[in-house]
């Protein structure tokens, strides 16, 4: 089965990407593929990017689920990076269908790095950045302890994700309150000069405020305003901040992305006259991708299901449907996904075309977890206008919740004051605490959090961190010294 | 060309950052089973048993909402209101929105050896110095000497010969090496010399030494006892029980004897003194004396004590004191706790060191200060 040549694979390569071009309009740009062993694919889907700087982090995941394909409990078929050239790997040992399924699917994955306005805005050219980054890591720690170096890396990583997304609107900065002359000003003299004193009062207030706005970018704030980090600390903080702001995108097209990608490999598949028993094959590898799974959304199977219910909009529409989009009904199916993959992100998708037709071909539900059994959950409903919202906040926030510093200086002591800005559920109370302690170690003093108990919005409560390793939990706010 | 064979990539990274990862796991292991040293499960477990070590600490922490409210979306069979076991077993891989609940506490099984490997790699007994009897000595090779030829160049003293006879000819300056200035590592045999060892263990097991204290001074010794078989398999060990009056005891007994009576400390020293004296001449033994009481004791009896003390620290590598002190009130510890007469008398003796104990917790430090690794005069104060 395995006795295949890398001819063969370029030849699939060459069929695929014919069939992606006439029938699917996927203009892919060229894909460098690796056929290399499990270790390596395993390795590199561990890092995130390959020939990253090396760490423990990796090397817990590459364990864990290097493990798991080892005790044959999950297999990783291809692993694509958003780099230019495209660059994927193949694993060794797979059955040529099995290759042919990832190789079309490569090119789904392909056309969406190359079109999507969200993908574009990444740095493609990251890989000279991330080899730098791995020998300057592996300086610092050959001359300052690998021990010291990883603890840091540690720390860097449990805030990393909180740095801004792409956004369309920015917030103008709050403005400094300033009295204007009014008429009859002359007649209410004592009064202006109190509104005077007070509003100068207030833009003293203001301008002692640091940061001034709020701000979301955890890292970048730390590497610029933290005292006492060491130059290599500070290197090392913008290493992580910029590898993970590559990752920001992805987290935000994953959808979009991998139903492009199962989308390409199934029609492409379709169109390869494949024997009876490698069709076979074909259709049970693709079963297995698209199953629905039950505690999680099936990227894969809810991605492409969006993209098909965009195709017969655009042929099959109902009244309704006709009504609601212009295009519906009169469009070429393979041109409206490609707009769509274009332009779109996850929550855009989401919120438009999740219909209750996808609904019940993903067989998704709505669930929510049980006090009595808390590794268990409860089916609540197959309502699509509830699975849509939750879906839809999900993907706005990528379920990371939104982490603001709004003091640099909390209690005149130079600590860091962060805010939850909660939509209804609080922080976890034991997370918040392990990341706060990592956090305080970055800034070095000690850092709160303000959240709220649960689903009680109006119960605040405050979590502190130590660099020490230690916590608080307070329930009231200390003064602002 | 679009299909390319290798990557190009180093191929043992993940292998090494997979050992790494290990190493440090292994790491908060030992700093949490430091905790627990005193702890029942880890004691009674003894040799041959195994033990469960819950590790924290080895999440991945970032904020993340509260998990028992966690809502989300699913897929496959089920109806509302239905109950739907342990999502998938172990957690699928890449999370989906980024909301992975995080590994639960890592549970470890570890033999005693292991334990016992791990914790005792930070000990060693202080001030061990060779001490020489007998012929049997092996050999050890060792390089540090250097030769004019040989197979292996030794490039920092061929360049210091190259620049000094630059020097000496008026340009100090490298350059211009020639077979004179080579020169290359070449070995000795040096005769290894024996390292032999006494370690006298002396109990308190008075009337005042109640079921809590002599639970704590046991295991103290019984921790002891097995860092000394393991890591030096050449060391007496002499056990000393005492009430007013000392005696020599087998280990069965030493671990085993439940007495009653008062305390007379010194009788401890005068025995350990007389046995050091007949059978391990300090020339050739190196003599370490442990001590441990409730501290109390006769008052009258401190001082005779303390002088008994000094004379052993002038042929022992170390004494070392720890007061067993459960849940000691303040008002306790004045006036006739043996500590705090040590405290006060013999601060600044070298070669004695004592050490609290309200606790089993404070086992291990006490352990930690007495067979220090590096810093000897440090932990003797």
């Amino acid at each position: 089965m395995t006795a295949y040549s890398l001819a063969d694979l370029q030849e699939i390569d060459d069929r695929c990407r014919e069939i992606a071009a006439g029938q699917l309009g996927f203009d892919t740009a060229e894909v460098m593929y690796h056929l290399v062993a499990p270790d390596e694919v395993y390795f590199a889907a561990a890092n995130g990017l390959p020939a990253r700087y090396s760490s423990a982090r990796w090397g817990a995941q590459f364990e864990s689920e290097y493990g798991r394909y080892r005790a044959g409990q999950g297999r990783i078929y291809e692993l694509i990076f958003n780099t230019r050239p495209v660059h994927a790997y193949l694993m060794q040992g797979n059955s040529l269908v099995a290759q042919t399924l990832v190789i079309a699917h490569c090119l789904g994955h392909g056309y969406v790095f190359e079109t999507n306005h969200w993908l574009g805005g990444v740095d493609r050219e990251i890989m000279p950045r991330v080899i730098s980054a791995a020998e300057r890591i592996a300086d610092y720690m050959a001359a300052h302890g690998r021990d010291r170096v990883e603890d840091f890396l540690t720390a860097c990583h449990a805030a990393a994700i909180h740095q801004p997304q792409a956004q369309l609107m920015h917030r103008a900065p709050a403005p400094e309150p300033e009295h204007r002359p009014r008429d009859y000003d002359e007649l209410f003299e004592e009064e202006v000069v109190a509104e005077r004193a007070r509003m100068a009062a207030e833009r003293d207030a203001l301008r002692r405020r640091f940061p001034r706005e709020p701000e979301q970018d955890l890292l970048r704030f730390i590497e610029h305003n933290a005292r006492g980090l060491e130059d290599w600390q500070r290197d090392v903080l913008s290493i992580v901040r910029s590898e993970q702001s590559y990752f920001l995108p992805q987290l935000r097209t994953k959808l979009l992305n991998e139903g492009a990608a199962v989308l390409a490999h199934q029609e492409i598949c379709q169109h390869l006259r494949l024997a009876t028993d490698q069709y076979w094959e074909y259709e049970q590898l693709n079963a297995s991708v698209v199953a629905p799974q039950p505690g999680q959304a099936n990227p894969y199977s809810v991605g492409v299901e969006l993209l098909r219910e965009i195709m017969r909009i655009a042929v099959k529409p109902d009244d309704e449907e006709r009504e609601r989009w212009g295009w519906a009904g009169q469009a070429d199916p393979f041109e409206r996904v490609r707009t769509v993959l274009r332009s779109y992100d996850d929550e855009g998708l989401v919120r438009e075309f999740l219909t209750p037709r996808v609904c019940e071909r993903c067989r998704l539900y709505a669930f929510e977890r049980t006090a009595s059994q808390p590794r268990s959950i409860r089916v609540c409903t197959r309502e699509a206008d509830t699975i849509r919202d939750l879906l839809v906040r999900q993907h706005s926030t990528f379920g990371i919740p939104a982490i603001q510093i709004v003091d640099a200086d909390f209690r005149g002591r130079g600590e860091l004051l962060l805010e939850h800005r909660h939509d209804g559920v609080g922080l976890d109370p034991e997370y918040a605490r392990g990341t706060l302690v990592e956090v305080a170690r970055l800034w070095g003093k000690p850092c709160t959090v303000c959240t709220v108990r649960g689903r009680d919005t109006d119960k605040p409560v405050w979590f502190t961190g130590y660099a020490d390793g230690t916590t608080d939990r307070r329930e009231t706010q200390l003064g602002t010294g | 060309m679009a299909v390319l064979g290798d990557s190009g990539l180093p191929r043992d990274q993940g292998r090494r950052d997979a050992l790494h990862h290990r190493e440090r796991m292994r790491r908060k292991i030992t700093d949490q089973l430091r905790e627990r040293i005193g702890e029942e499960d880890i004691i009674a477990a003894g040799p041959e048993k195994r033990i469960r070590v819950p590790v924290k600490g080895t999440r991945q922490w970032r904020f993340i909402l509260d998990r028992s409210l966690e809502e989300g979306i699913g897929g496959g069979d089920g109806e509302p209101g239905d109950v739907i076991g342990p999502p998938g077993g172990p957690t699928p891989g890449a999370g989906g929105a980024g909301l992975e609940p995080g590994e639960e506490l890592y549970e470890v099984w570890l033999d005693m050896a292991d334990v016992e490997e791990m914790l005792f790699s930070e000990l060693e007994l202080p001030r061990l110095k060779p001490k020489q009897q007998g012929g049997a000595q092996s050999p050890e090779v060792v390089f540090d000497d250097l030769a004019r030829q040989g197979p292996r160049i030794d490039k920092r003293a061929t360049l210091r010969e190259n620049l000094a006879r630059n020097a000496r000819r008026g340009a100090a300056r490298l350059g211009g090496i020639e077979k004179a200035d080579l020169r290359f590592l070449s070995y000795r045999e040096r005769p290894q010399p024996r390292h032999k060892a006494v370690i006298f263990l002396a109990m308190d097991v008075s009337g005042s030494m109640d079921a809590t204290r002599k639970r704590m001074a046991r295991l103290f010794f019984y921790w002891c006892v097995q860092f000394l078989r393991r890591r030096y398999d050449q060391t007496e060990i002499v056990f000393v029980a005492h009430t007013t009056v000392a005696r020599e005891v087998t280990e069965e007994e030493f671990f085993d004897r439940a007495e009653s009576g008062g305390t007379k400390v010194s009788s401890a020293f005068e025995e350990i003194e007389r046995i050091q004296h007949e059978r391990f001449p300090s020339d050739d033994w190196n003599v370490y004396a442990l001590h441990v009481s409730d501290g109390d004791n006769f008052t009258a009896d401190n001082h005779r004590a303390l002088e008994l003390i000094q004379g052993l620290t002038r042929v022992c590598a170390l004494v070392g004191y720890l007061e067993v002190s459960p849940h000691s009130a303040p008002w306790e510890r004045q006036g006739h706790k043996l500590l705090a007469f040590y405290e006060e008398h013999a601060a600044g003796l070298s070669g004695f060191a004592f050490a609290e104990a309200e606790d089993e917790r404070a086992l291990w430090p006490a352990l930690k200060r007495f067979f220090a690794k590096d810093d000897v005069e440090a932990a003797v104060r």
